[in-house]
């Protein structure tokens, strides 16, 4: 009896341990993502770069190559949805406080929150947003970056399918004297300058092109004219035929 | 009186002789139609015989490149492991528009390229210009990280486009896109392969694969359908930035 009751327990975890898994295969799909990350509204950065996210079930590889950056200062790196968000880069209208730049928080709105910390070593869960350490440092101002086997929440997968996701690299120079400086916190993390965080380039992870591409006319195709002048001369025939049958029906009817 | 009106003494056909006759007319009809569909469609711009174009219905059996093999469409993502280290993207280039195509090799030099965004079904199309290329826009500006895309016709209603001989392309030929920058981004052709379109590789042809800026330049090829007015095949060439 109590070995029963412990079994049956037992069956149960498993399968609470499995049906995420289940659910997971179920939702997420496989696609290919492409961001071209160009400079955010009024940050004004000289960068720009490109992501690109393989999606497979609820893995992600993301690669990611920018140049122009402030160089050998650490940029938190993100994959941003949300639900509420637009799914988009921030604009110039996304500066609630009307300082002339964008924060991170200001550009919620459009982006979204973080879903995936693109961390170069260890966690890669929201939780590691600000791990400051342990992100790309632009040596020579450009980011070369590769991660694979990054676990994600199916709704996320799906989402990054859907080119709902955003990249974000953080970190502006906004006085360009060669490092975070400023007496202005940032909005994340009061012990940094806003500098270190605000965001600098943006890209929505855009599906990409599905399938083929119609790009012939078929003018050049042998015989063209040929072809066409008996396509035409069969039809006739044909609509010929059968209109007569459709008339001897009509008469055979009428006759009777 | 006869029981039925004649008019004017024409001879007229028996139903049973009516039927045979319209069925003839019809059966010809579809004979002369088969005719002109099979046609013989097997000799388009960019066949197979004109040597280059590699038809590799297995992605993996011809890798753009014996560093980087590219992975089965729509296969696992490339092995990376977790916690890499900076990677190596090779040399890439900035952000700039794309002005300027010329593949000296096969007679192509354009000074426009037609912005190209994706349909409402996502699908690529081709540039409204059968003489001009068109680059992506939502993907990579050529030189950049990634899989830039080139798409070009290969011909017209009344004869070649400007990809005519994308087919004739060899490995090792050279391919130059002119920036707005100024800068000159010169790619070297890794691969020309044809799939059907029922068959397209997507993952292998937008994806990334190759962890380097990459250059895909794509058009039609294979047999003409006439049934859609499309060619059954596209013709793609894959290339690397030097």
């Amino acid at each position: 009896m109590r070995t029963t009751t412990r079994r049956l327990a037992l069956a149960g975890v498993g399968a609470a341990l499995l049906l995420p898994a289940g659910i997971g295969s179920a939702l997420a799909a496989d696609g290919d993502t492409n961001a071209n990350l160009a400079p955010v509204a009024l940050n004004g950065v000289p960068a720009s770069g490109t992501a690109m996210a393989s999606v497979r079930g609820t893995t992600l590889t993301v690669t990611m190559a920018a140049n122009g950056l402030l160089a050998d200062a650490p940029h938190a790196a993100h994959i941003h949805f949300g639900a509420e968000a637009r799914n988009e880069c921030p604009a110039a209208s996304d500066d609630a406080s009307g300082d002339g730049t964008l924060n991170t928080s200001e550009g919620v709105p459009a982006y979204g929150g973080i879903v995936v910390s693109l961390t170069k070593t260890g966690d890669t869960s929201p939780a590691s947003g600000l791990a400051v350490d342990r992100y790309d440092t632009a040596p020579g101002g450009a980011i070369a970056y590769q991660r694979g086997s990054i676990e994600v929440a199916p709704e996320v997968a799906q989402a990054i399918v859907d080119g709902k996701s955003v990249v974000v690299i953080h970190g502006v120079d906004h006085d360009g004297n060669g490092t975070y400086s400023g007496s202005t916190p940032s909005d994340l993390d009061p012990s940094l300058p806003t500098e270190a965080t605000d965001p600098a380039l943006c890209g929505v992870l855009a599906a990409a092109p599905s399938g083929s591409v119609a790009a012939g006319a078929g003018g050049t195709a042998v015989g063209a004219g040929a072809q066409d002048g008996l396509m035409l001369l069969g039809g006739g025939l044909l609509a010929a035929g059968v209109g007569a049958a459709g008339l001897v029906a009509r008469r055979a009817r009428a006759s009777a | 009186m006869s029981d039925r009106p004649q008019h004017d003494g024409r001879r007229r056909l028996t139903p049973v002789a009516a039927v045979v006759a319209a069925a003839a007319t019809a059966l010809t009809g579809a004979a002369v139609l088969a005719v002109g569909l099979r046609g013989p469609d097997d000799g388009p711009p960019a066949a197979p015989e004109r040597t280059a174009v590699v038809a590799a219905p297995d992605p993996s059996a011809a890798p753009p490149s014996p560093a980087a093999p590219a992975a089965p469409d729509p296969g696992p993502a490339p092995p990376v492991a977790a916690g890499a280290p900076a990677a190596d993207l090779g040399p890439v280039l900035p952000a700039s528009d794309p002005v300027a195509l010329s593949i000296p090799s096969i007679g192509v030099a354009s000074d426009v390229l037609e912005p190209l965004a994706l349909d409402a079904a996502g699908v690529l199309p081709a540039p409204t210009d059968y003489a001009l290329p068109g680059w992506y826009t939502g993907g990579p500006r050529p030189g950049q990280f990634g899989p830039a895309v080139v798409a070009g016709h290969v011909d017209g209603p009344d004869g070649p486009a400007v990809f005519y001989r994308l087919g004739e392309l060899a490995v090792g030929a050279n391919v130059e896109v002119t920036r707005a920058d100024g800068t000159v981004a010169t790619f070297v052709v890794d691969a020309v392969e044809r799939y059907a379109k029922a068959e397209f590789p997507t993952s292998r042809v937008y994806g990334n694969t190759t962890d380097r800026a990459e250059l895909r330049l794509i058009t039609c090829g294979g047999a003409f359908d006439r049934t859609t007015g499309h060619y059954v095949d596209n013709i793609v060439a894959y290339a690397h930035l030097v």
